[in-house]
């Protein structure tokens, strides 16, 4: 078992589901969103998954997109953010880091590099949803070597024996999207019926004993209810940066405790 | 050209969201029953003559020849396409596919508009809902295909992200496609985008050049000495180029937007003189101009169709391995060739299509009169009347819109 599924083994003997809360780096500035970091941290929360920025990050709604063009506006570099996120994983060793961010800057940085600079600053998971597995082979064993877990997606419209496949090959934990379409509130009309999250966590279950995070179009308290004992970490993005943008930190850490106390 | 496993050398591939597997599979599979179904091909056939006008003619420009003094240039005639472009050739084809799925949807992006405007005449011929994604700049530069787009019964949505033009378009396209592609497909304009778009783009271009494979032997006894084309996505290039790929004894050309100067955002250039760099985004492999943290750029072209970021993948491997020249025309060196065409020949070219008559007419007068050179002629014109109105500093046109405004009955908001 990896580290970061040990830590979450180990986290859920004292709560019934972890919070993964997302924040991107450079929004609104580099050291604005360090010190929401550094809140969020202070506050206790499980996971921190930083969306480190890219000019085109199709899986993402109108909010996370908006953020990540305006952090765009000062230069940003991946070492630079790797850095800094270092020093707070060493800060607050009770929560853990994860990366987030297309594949195009991290491919310009280096995958092999991004696995060896992600592991000597206690980065212990990477997730790039524009990276199949099929042709991640170099990128994984990087990561193997290093120790790194690389963060796969599954989605309703997975098909069943490629959620198999993806759900046996997770590591650290698997990221389950809720539903159809990308994060957040999308500006697009979601006419996908959604496969009932119940059976299509259960069917994940079935093939893997890695912890499961859910994540997308995540909001009020009853869907994060919804997931306990199903799911083992639900993910805050969107919703997370709309509370931010309307009321600064203190209402995303209100927002944090409605959701998980 | 078929690739290997969606690749082409190391350009293509398909690096999707997880959301989208599913649908670029059902794609897949439709287009490698769908091309080798002899029903499908004959209707495939009848649309490209009865809806669109095939075969387009190539024809051959004797006072350009002459005013040049060199080569002998011919025009493959794709503006003679119904909607006035080449887009209708893959938009056609992709819409018949469409059909063959069962689905009632198609989501397009589009720079320029033609490929909107294409893809609304097909839906509407198809009885299949349509939404056109735009950059907002994009619609300022060219209304009147967002007005007959709106004509067509689509719906064309503003992008307001970005640099709101033809890249942003296309990652609003691809969220709508993640949120509905259990009933959408997604219409891609050029052969561009994950695996099989490419191909799939470039076998319903290549009518373009089987016709001129034919068409040249019966006009002038051989195939062509050199190709030339524009190369914004890089669909019509494929479409004149890919058919010539085995015969070495044919030069091809491909001609990039060189904008208005070789500074990062002032053009398009993504192939020649090393400006792009190879990347990975909006689902495929190739050279994108980006810098050196891998964030893509902003680009500029005076023509919106070739104001693109990335290059299909086949032009990219194409270009890496030589076999394609590239080159670029600056926006003075299009508005020069628009004109020259216009004058010489009495006909409208795409501000697109000015781009390969430039790099064309770079070279008619050095090469001897025994070669035969095509162009292709990718889109017509009139929908470029208001740039090329300002670009030749027309003083009439602005007192004509003043005049036409005052007597247009503009209503109060609400009202």
């Amino acid at each position: 078992m990896s580290s970061l599924a040990q830590f979450t083994q180990q986290k859920l003997q004292h709560k019934s589901i972890l919070a993964m809360t997302h924040v991107v780096y450079g929004y609104p500035t580099v050291d604005e969103s360090l010190a929401w970091m550094t809140r969020l941290l202070e506050e206790g929360v499980d996971f921190i998954e930083v969306q480190f920025p890219f000019s085109d990050p199709v899986a993402d709604g109108p909010s996370i997109v908006a953020a990540c063009h305006q952090a765009l506006g000062q230069e940003l570099n991946v070492d630079t953010c790797l850095t800094q996120l270092g020093a707070l994983a060493k800060n607050f060793p009770e929560s853990r880091i994860v990366l987030m961010s297309y594949l195009n800057p991290m491919y310009r940085f280096g995958l092999k590099k991004l696995a060896k600079r992600a592991a000597e600053e206690n980065i212990c998971g990477l997730i790039l949803p524009d990276l199949p597995i099929e042709a991640a082979q170099e990128y994984r064993q990087a990561c193997h070597d290093k120790g790194i877990d690389p963060i796969w997606l599954v989605t309703p419209a997975t098909p069943k024996e490629r959620l198999a496949m993806l759900a046996k090959q997770a590591e650290g934990f698997l990221y389950c999207v809720a539903r159809s379409g990308v994060t957040g509130q999308s500006c697009h009309q979601n006419k996908t019926p959604n496969t009932e999250l119940d059976s299509y966590l259960a069917e994940i279950k079935q093939h893997t004993n890695t912890p499961l995070g859910v994540g997308f179009g995540l909001r009020n308290k009853g869907q994060i209810d919804a997931l306990l004992g199903k799911a083992e970490i639900a993910i805050l993005g969107s919703a997370l940066l709309d509370a931010y943008n309307q009321g600064g930190q203190d209402a995303g850490i209100k927002l944090i405790k409605s959701l998980f106390d | 050209m078929q690739s290997n496993n969606g690749f082409y050398g190391q350009f293509g591939g398909s690096y999707i969201p997880e959301i989208l597997f599913a649908s670029q599979q059902q794609i897949l599979r439709a287009f490698e029953e769908a091309k080798q179904d002899p029903s499908f091909l004959a209707e495939l056939n009848q649309q490209w003559q009865e809806f669109s006008g095939r075969p387009t003619p190539l024809t051959f420009c004797a006072n350009l020849t002459e005013y040049f003094g060199g080569a002998r240039i011919y025009l493959k005639r794709e503006d003679l396409n119904h909607s006035g472009a080449h887009k209708m050739n893959n938009v056609i084809g992709q819409g018949l596919l469409v059909k063959r799925m069962g689905k009632k949807r198609v989501i397009a992006e589009t720079g320029a508009g033609q490929h909107g405007i294409a893809t609304a005449l097909v839906a509407a011929r198809l009885g299949l809902e349509c939404t056109i994604y735009m950059g907002a700049k994009d619609i300022e530069r060219q209304y009147p295909n967002v007005f007959w787009m709106k004509q067509l019964g689509a719906e064309v949505v503003p992008v307001t992200t970005g640099a709101q033009t033809l890249r942003d378009a296309l990652d609003e396209a691809l969220r709508d496609w993640s949120s509905s592609h259990e009933e959408s497909h997604y219409l891609i304009g050029t052969s561009c985008g994950c695996a099989p778009f490419p191909e799939m783009v470039a076998f319903f271009q290549s009518v373009i050049g089987n016709e001129v494979r034919e068409q040249s032997v019966a006009q002038f006894g051989k195939f062509p000495d050199r190709l030339y084309a524009c190369v914004g996505g890089g669909s019509n290039a494929c479409g004149l180029f890919l058919p010539f790929v085995n015969d070495k004894e044919v030069a091809m050309v491909g001609v990039e937007a060189g904008g208005k100067g070789l500074a990062l955002g002032e053009h398009s250039i993504r192939l020649s003189h090393n400006l792009g760099a190879p990347g990975i985004a909006q689902g495929f492999a190739t050279m994108f101009l980006q810098d050196d943290h891998g964030q893509l750029q902003e680009t500029h072209s005076i023509a919106a169709g070739l104001d693109y970021v990335g290059v299909s993948p086949i032009i990219a491997h194409l270009a890496e391995t030589k076999r394609i020249e590239m080159t670029y025309a600056m926006d003075q060196d299009v508005v020069n060739a628009c004109t020259l065409l216009l004058k010489k020949e009495g006909i409208i070219p795409a501000l697109e299509s000015s781009h390969a008559l430039a790099g064309a007419f770079k070279d008619a007068a050095k090469l001897g009169k025994d070669q035969h050179i095509v162009i292709n002629l990718s889109g017509r014109g009139d929908k470029d009347i208001f740039n090329v109105a300002k670009a030749v500093e027309d003083d009439t046109f602005p007192a004509f819109l003043q005049s036409y405004l005052a007597s247009y009955p503009i209503r109060e908001q609400g009202e």
